[in-house]
């Protein structure tokens, strides 16, 4: 189980780079106190993981993962810190008998991770690969998942003018 | 340049690689050089005045000794600002936008990544700057600075949608997203260019993208009458400098992307004229939409604050979805 046979080729090392920056951006997440930062940290672990879906050569959703994650969501979020007042904000006091029982938790579900990940048995066969990956993701979603496709934009547009609906009766309440 | 990356990377192409992207630095920044000159140049001249016209011959070093000034400048830090995020900005803004570059394809044959993503690689990089604006204004703690990051980041968001919607035509017109195959499918005469029968997409995408680049109708982020300077207030020396140099690579790449999408990009307009060079036809195309850009700057009054959402929301963005629907239902009659 504990055999790992790495050759290091460019594609490790940038796997390796990217997947170091992702975990990095996730613990600065947690760790810092400013909300500010941990919005930051969270668009570095989102570039991060676009870059490896590069790695893997899935560019588009790679981009897509950047334009959606980063220049949307991530901006959004910023936006929604700096309107809101954030003058409690400090350290808390610790809780030394809950930390110790969170990294044993924590200890338990790496391990068990771990050893799934370890055991599991990929399948050694490959999709045919095309180069132009972007048109056969077009396709797909307009042939075989043109179902799943269309449900989803109608539960997305139901959301958005739910929110409308939602905000617009804030305004007319005095 | 394509044929480098098929090779294995050793110290010989990596050289050229780093070589290539020095060059394009030093091509990128003597166009900003002379890009603002010309700016300052031509507006003084649609004025009535002269323009910069003292240092150095017709007053062409005017901007290098700028330039020499804000690198010579002290160097200021605002005691109450957030000192990482304040020193982070600024690179945070220019990495992506000189990344961008990277895929604009001059020629055939002169292009650094021939990705088959195309545009959306460059709208999924500008938004990163976008985060660095929002956050230089906030890590400048000063309201002025916070109000003009906001006021950016809600334009740039909001003017990406339609921006990004009125490029769909051009898609499904050359039926691919690769810029080479959109520019090759232009090959012909002049009229085979996407600008006529993508007219409308083509205003949507001007306009969305003077609003992109935070440009002169556009200029809310940065109102000097109401915001000072908008989200580099407390910002000085060369880290100022990094900022503009960013809007004027976006320049740049806006102009570079409008030639390839609707202006035909190395074609040259008919096919008599062939014997020209493409990368001089490019340049044409190129140089002409730059100097749009300063001629809307110049003659154009600032949009209202409270009417510039409304125009992305409720005028560009129908637009460009009934232009997707025109350019359908064209090419299924046409072909």
């Amino acid at each position: 189980m504990l055999n790992f046979n790495i050759d290091f080729t460019g594609e490790f090392v940038a796997f390796f780079l990217l997947s170091v920056c992702a975990i990095v951006g996730a613990v600065l997440a947690i760790n810092f106190t400013k909300v500010v930062h941990t919005a930051l940290s969270i668009a570095l672990t989102f570039v991060a993981l676009a870059g490896l879906y590069i790695v893997l050569e899935a560019e588009f959703i790679a981009f897509v993962q950047v334009l959606l994650y980063v220049g949307a969501i991530t901006i959004l979020m910023i936006f929604g810190i700096m309107m809101t007042k954030h003058d409690g904000e400090g350290t808390e006091p610790a809780r030394p008998l809950l930390e110790t029982l969170a990294a044993i938790g924590c200890l338990c579900l790496f391990g068990i991770l771990f050893y799934a990940i370890r055991n599991a048995n990929f399948p050694a066969q490959h999709a045919p690969f095309t180069d132009d990956n972007t048109r056969e993701i077009g396709k797909l979603l307009f042939t075989q998942y043109a179902i799943p496709f269309e449900l989803v934009s109608v539960l997305l547009t139901v959301a958005f003018i739910g929110s409308i609906a939602l905000a617009k009766r804030e305004v007319n309440t005095p | 340049m394509q044929h480098f990356w098929d090779k294995s990377l050793s110290w010989g192409t990596a050289g050229i690689f780093v070589a290539a992207a020095i060059g394009v630095l030093a091509v990128v920044i003597f166009f900003v050089t002379y890009a603002i000159y010309f700016e300052r140049k031509f507006i003084g001249w649609m004025q009535y005045r002269k323009g910069p016209n003292r240092t150095g011959p017709l007053g062409l070093l005017q901007t290098v000794a700028d330039v020499s000034k804000l690198l010579l400048k002290e160097d200021t830090i605002p005691k109450k600002a957030d000192r990482g995020l304040f020193i982070l900005a600024p690179a945070l803004a220019f990495i992506p936008s000189f990344a961008v570059l990277a895929f604009i394809p001059y020629t055939l044959n002169l292009q650094f990544a021939d990705l088959n993503v195309g545009f959306l690689y460059y709208i999924a990089l500008s938004g990163i700057t976008t985060i660095a604006i929002v956050v230089a204004g906030w890590a400048s703690n000063n309201k002025y600075s916070l109000l003009g990051g906001m006021r950016s980041a809600a334009q740039m968001i909001s003017y990406e949608v339609p921006l990004v919607m009125s490029v769909v035509g051009v898609v499904m017109m050359s039926g691919s997203l690769n810029l080479r195959d959109i520019v090759i499918s232009q090959e012909g005469y002049f009229w085979h260019w996407n600008f006529l029968p993508q007219i409308l997409g083509f205003g949507i995408f001007l306009i969305a993208a003077v609003s992109e680049l935070n440009r002169t109708p556009f200029d809310l982020p940065e109102a000097e009458s109401e915001l000072v300077a908008g989200y580099h207030v407390e910002y000085s020396g060369f880290r100022f400098a990094f900022f503009m140099l960013t809007e004027y690579i976006y320049v740049y790449a806006i102009a570079s992307l409008t030639t390839i999408l609707f202006l035909g990009g190395w074609n040259s307009p008919i096919p008599a004229l062939d014997f020209v060079p493409g990368l001089i036809w490019f340049f044409l195309k190129f140089a002409v939409i730059v100097f749009c850009l300063f001629w809307i700057r110049a003659t154009f009054p600032r949009l209202r604050v409270d009417q510039l959402m409304g125009l992305a929301w409720k005028a560009l963005l129908p637009l460009a979805i009934l232009n997707i629907f025109l350019t359908a239902i064209g090419i299924e009659w046409i072909g």
